[in-house]
């Protein structure tokens, strides 16, 4: 067996007292659609943002690949193949949905400072390659017509779907998702699947942080589970759904026995 | 491409413009107006890059525009050394610095820049008037001599006369803002909108702020410093007034009023600006209240600057009903 896309191990962060993630260790394999749960304050977005290099990690450490991404800033990570997005959704409301995404290819095209003052063939290309990607990646989310269109003018949703396109824009190796349909309408949540199916379908491993567990159980094939920092479950969805910890978990102690005992 | 190449014109003619001005009128009143604006011009230029585009909110151009104006005074004075070459170096100097504060106080936070963009623009005050084996103090260098600028093809320009001054830093304003506009509609000022847009979301897309945001001081603070180089060859002066509030003061009106991050609405408060207290000179005694006036009008009428009334009415057009209809 090939060694997993990412390995994080005994990631451990504290707030002063509190131990918000304890000693967590997961691997998520390589083409693979991971879904990660967990009640509020479970330690979720903590993990996302100490992998991501947003926060610092108090222990452990962390692969992509097999490289090291541990203590890493955040744009290095990114640099690095791993990409996230964040649970407010962010866009630069200013630029247009085309340069929305292109800024997130420029980092990677190899292209320096003077040759794009310079403007000349090499910067012409990778521009032209940015741009042809980020309208194939808006037609995937639905957005196309509004790719010359401020960010601004986007709903909830619709900028959900950009900052998803956003995320795949450099050709990341991994992508995390910090709850990508919270908020957001039944209509959407089916388009945002659909399109996390078919970036998956192009190669793309994806990990996602999600509040609903709904659409994470019908989405993903494997699931992990975290409560008060630790990781409680990490199985195949039908058999989270039985696991009596995760039912503990999210109904309490007696809720979870009563279910056990199909009172109700 | 037909609205570009339009856009190109109107700027050729319109600088071809301001280089003709001292042949159709000697007035040295004129002149002196043009020269304001030039070295305004350039100073807000460099801010809105810094502020308006990167989104660091600076006190320090003040203090660049001086240190350029000190170091290029010194060297021709002391060292005997030429006005280019001297501005220039005053320029590189004042770059430096920049780099050493934007680095030192960036690893914290913005607002961190801000309070040390503050406090340095004050200290190069008070390094001004005590250092006075260096500076001379509150008395300053004065009499500076007027300076030979040599040309390509072995020509010498003395700038002797008022004209000669307004050329020489009208064409290093025309010089300041190409790179200004260079820099600010290639892709590295797409880069430096989205950090002050969005921080964390350009981190995560592999945008590392600190440098972006090192360039854009460094590239303010050094055209900062040549301008300042040259200004105070124009005033024959340098004393520590130089490093006085009124211009920090002055180029934030320019771009707040012009719009941050938009480069022709900042060139055109800066035009605005320069020439407003002198068109306001009619009425003596309610000068400044009437520029406290206009002022207040602008913030009414434009919230955002020129430039963000520009842009409202972009977002505006995507946003009539039909546009958007699926």
């Amino acid at each position: 067996m090939t060694a997993a896309l990412l390995q994080v191990r005994g990631l451990t962060k504290r707030y002063l007292g509190l131990t918000a993630v304890d000693d967590v260790s997961y691997e998520v394999e390589a083409g693979t659609v991971v879904g990660l749960i967990g009640p509020n304050g479970s330690g979720k977005s903590t993990i996302v943002d100490c992998i991501s290099g947003f926060q610092p990690a108090d222990g452990g450490r962390w692969f992509l690949d097999g490289h090291e991404l541990t203590g890493l800033s955040p744009h290095r990570v990114a640099r690095a193949g791993m990409t996230r997005t964040f649970q407010t959704v962010r866009a630069y409301d200013e630029l247009t949905l085309l340069d929305n995404l292109c800024v997130a290819a420029q980092e990677s095209d190899g292209v320096g400072w003077l040759q794009a003052l310079g403007r000349g063939p090499r910067l012409r290309g990778a521009e032209a390659a940015a741009e042809a990607r980020g309208r194939n990646l808006l037609a995937t989310v639905g957005l196309a017509e509004y790719a010359g269109a401020p960010a601004g003018i986007l709903s909830y949703g619709q900028r959900k779907l950009l900052t998803i396109a956003a995320s795949m824009m450099a050709r990341p190796r991994l992508v995390v998702l910090d709850e990508p349909v919270a908020g957001v309408n039944p209509t959407m949540i089916r388009r945002i699947e659909q399109v996390i199916h078919q970036l998956n379908a192009e190669g793309v491993t994806l990990l996602i942080v999600e509040h609903n567990v709904d659409f994470i159980m019908s989405l993903c094939r494997r699931v992990i589970v975290l409560e008060a920092g630790r990781t409680i479950a990490d199985g195949a969805p039908a058999m989270i759904r039985s696991d009596p910890r995760v039912l503990a978990a999210y109904l309490g102690q007696r809720g979870a026995a009563e279910l056990g005992h199909g009172r109700r | 491409m037909r609205a570009g190449w339009l856009r190109a014109l109107l700027v050729v003619l319109g600088v071809a413009a301001l280089f003709a001005i001292p042949r159709v009128t000697g007035n040295e009143y004129v002149l002196a107006l043009g020269v304001s604006f030039a070295t305004f011009s350039v100073l807000s230029g460099g801010l809105n890059l810094v502020y308006g585009y990167t989104g660091l909110l600076s006190f320090a151009q003040v203090g660049f525009f001086g240190i350029g104006g000190y170091t290029a005074a010194l060297l021709v004075t002391e060292q005997g050394w030429s006005l280019g070459t001297a501005a220039a170096a005053g320029g590189v100097l004042a770059a430096l610095v920049g780099l050493v504060i934007g680095y030192s106080s960036l690893r914290l936070s913005r607002h961190a820049f801000a309070i040390v963009s503050l406090s340095f623009a004050l200290l190069c005050l008070l390094v001004a008037l005590e250092w006075v084996s260096l500076t001379r103090g509150a008395m300053g260098i004065p009499g500076l001599p007027i300076p030979t600028v040599s040309l390509p093809g072995g020509l010498r320009w003395r700038l002797g006369r008022p004209a000669d001054f307004y050329y020489l830093l009208l064409g290093f304003a025309v010089v300041a803002h190409a790179v200004i506009y260079l820099v600010v509609t290639s892709r590295l000022g797409r880069a430096m909108r989205a950090i002050k847009l969005n921080e964390p979301l350009a981190q995560s897309q592999g945008v590392n702020p600190l440098s972006y945001k090192l360039l854009a001081i460094a590239l303010s603070a050094l055209l900062a410093g040549m301008v300042g180089g040259l200004f105070v060859f124009y005033l024959t002066i340098v004393d520590p007034s130089i490093f006085d509030f009124y211009y920090t003061e002055t180029m934030l009106i320019m771009v707040i009023i012009g719009g941050p991050g938009s480069f022709w609405g900042v060139l055109g408060s800066s035009a605005a600006l320069a020439a407003l207290p002198d068109l306001l000179r009619f009425t003596t005694d309610l000068r400044m209240v009437l520029y406290g006036a206009v002022l207040i009008a602008a913030m009414l009428l434009f919230p955002g600057g020129v430039g963000g009334w520009l842009q409202r009415r972009r977002l505006a057009r995507w946003r009539r009903p039909g546009v958007m209809a699926r």
